[in-house]
């Protein structure tokens, strides 16, 4: 009679332990890393996070009024091909299955750097919200990627000559801003290749070309 | 000593294991006050709210992240409805599918590699750079381009899908990954053929990052070569603000297909 008690009191023990060991086990994982960093690393930090919270904000606005139009389609029995056709360009030209065109920049590059620097400005160009981007003509889409020494990059098999030219579509003053902001990439390439000249122009309309590679997986299978 | 021996025997199995579990209970809670106490001594006036914002940021995100997976995925139900429409429809509901599968908005498994990126174990020496021996934004998006150039067909790094706008950044030795703070240690997940691994530890700049990286800062490299990887679909916008798509695909008619069924 007296073991049931005791046993309650166990199970209720080794609960509350449970719940902590997940509470502490948690706590370290997140709050962490973020306390060690310095008050302008974390207003940074802060503002990217931002940015990125807004633009799903619009994404999901954009989701629910898509999805209304379908909604109120299939009830009228109306399967109206304009919506989807419409959903489908939004996907192709996101991913680089189709060209797209408008305002942006122009990075010229004139001098010999290696593919990890060029890959260094195309990262700065997507965190600016650069919309596409392509590389000497060659659409840059997963699995694209500039390679080589100094002089000898290629991008998708495609040799860049000199100068090297990075066309994105995206905001031309916040691209611009960015990538030619103090500490940010062209300063840093600036002083590890001193011969290089590196000039960024923004530009009214740029075409990015639609990409040649096939992007549907061949092993990777959809999980529902 | 015999009494006391004794009574130590005499005490019943159950108080000993209730005594465990309240010792370590006590121990927890103990951790659990310690690890705020310098957290808050250590904090700015300035900081501690910077803190709070890109934990609340954070979380506020990862719900939005899963309000657009759930709206695609209400979407894409509704236009299955639909589906007893013309040929046309059909046709573009399933150019629409594929396109949603290649563009990484569709989570997917396959065979492939993991990469773990953790931070280095080795003391900083007095003249080193503590940044040095954190794996980084830099160490991340190198395996990643590597992987690619290894033929990986999809990637995503922890919880992240990577895709044609995602950038990997470093932020005071943390990494953001799609805008989403990352915490380490790094897994870089690849779906690619059963050649991937073999190419990567043969890429000369694969051999040149673990060289430079593990080797030099002792930054830490695991793998693992699995049937089945998973990856996330991308959870972020696709909104174009200042491009237009180029041409359709289809040069089809732009039309509404009318009502559907029998006259």
């Amino acid at each position: 009679m007296r073991r049931r008690p005791a046993q309650l009191a166990l199970t209720a023990v080794l609960f509350v332990l449970g719940v902590l060991a997940v509470a502490q086990f948690n706590g370290q994982g997140a709050g962490q890393g973020l306390s060690e960093l310095s008050v302008s690393d974390l207003t940074e930090l802060v503002a990217n996070v931002t940015t990125r919270n807004n633009q799903l904000r619009d994404e999901i606005a954009t989701l629910e009024r898509q999805r209304e139009t379908i909604a109120g389609a299939v009830q009228r029995g109306d399967t109206s091909s304009a919506q989807i056709r419409s959903d489908l360009n939004r996907v192709l030209g996101w991913s680089g299955v189709l060209p797209v065109t408008g305002a942006g920049v122009r990075v010229t590059v004139s001098g010999p750097i290696p593919g990890d620097a060029v890959e260094l400005l195309l990262n700065e160009l997507r965190n600016a919200g650069s919309e596409a981007v392509a590389i000497g003509g060659v659409r840059i889409v997963p699995g694209v990627v500039a390679t080589g020494p100094a002089g000898a990059v290629v991008v998708r098999g495609v040799p860049l000559g000199d100068p090297v030219v990075l066309t994105a579509v995206g905001q031309p003053q916040v691209l611009a801003g960015s990538v030619g902001r103090a500490g940010g990439p062209i300063a840093q390439l600036s002083a590890r290749f001193p011969d290089v000249v590196i000039s960024v122009v923004a530009v009214d309309l740029v075409t990015v070309p639609a990409t040649d590679r096939d992007l549907t997986p061949e092993l990777g299978r959809p999980r529902l | 000593m015999t009494a006391l021996g004794a009574r130590i025997r005499g005490i019943p199995s159950w108080q000993v294991t209730l005594g465990a579990a309240l010792l370590a209970l006590g121990f927890l809670i103990a951790a659990q006050l310690a690890s705020e106490g310098p957290r808050i001594r250590y904090t700015s006036l300035e900081r501690t709210p910077l803190v709070e914002a890109a934990v609340d940021l954070q979380a506020q995100q990862e719900r939005l992240k899963q309000q657009v997976l759930d709206l695609r995925a209400s979407i894409q139900d509704l236009e299955a409805a639909g589906q007893g429409g013309t040929q046309l429809t059909r046709d573009l509901n399933d150019q629409l599918q594929r396109a949603r599968i290649a563009a990484g908005l569709v989570a997917l498994g396959g065979p492939g590699v993991v990469i773990r990126l953790k931070d280095s174990a080795v003391p900083v020496p007095q003249d080193g750079n503590s940044r040095d021996y954190l794996a980084s934004g830099q160490d991340v998006l190198a395996v990643v381009e590597e992987l690619w150039l290894a033929g990986a067909e999809g990637v995503a790094v922890n919880g992240e899908r990577v895709t044609t706008s995602t950038a990997v950044v470093d932020i005071g030795g943390s990494v953001l990954v799609n805008s989403a703070y990352l915490a380490p240690p790094y897994d870089v997940r690849a779906i690619g053929p059963a050649t991937m691994y073999d190419r990567l530890l043969t890429s000369p700049g694969f051999i040149d990052f673990v060289r430079t990286r593990a080797e030099t800062f002792g930054i830490g490299v695991e793998y693992a070569v699995l049937d089945q990887v998973d990856l996330p679909a991308y959870a972020g916008s696709l909104n174009l603000r200042y491009g237009r798509v180029g041409a359709s695909p289809t040069p089809a008619a732009e039309a509404s297909d009318g009502p559907t069924g029998t006259p």
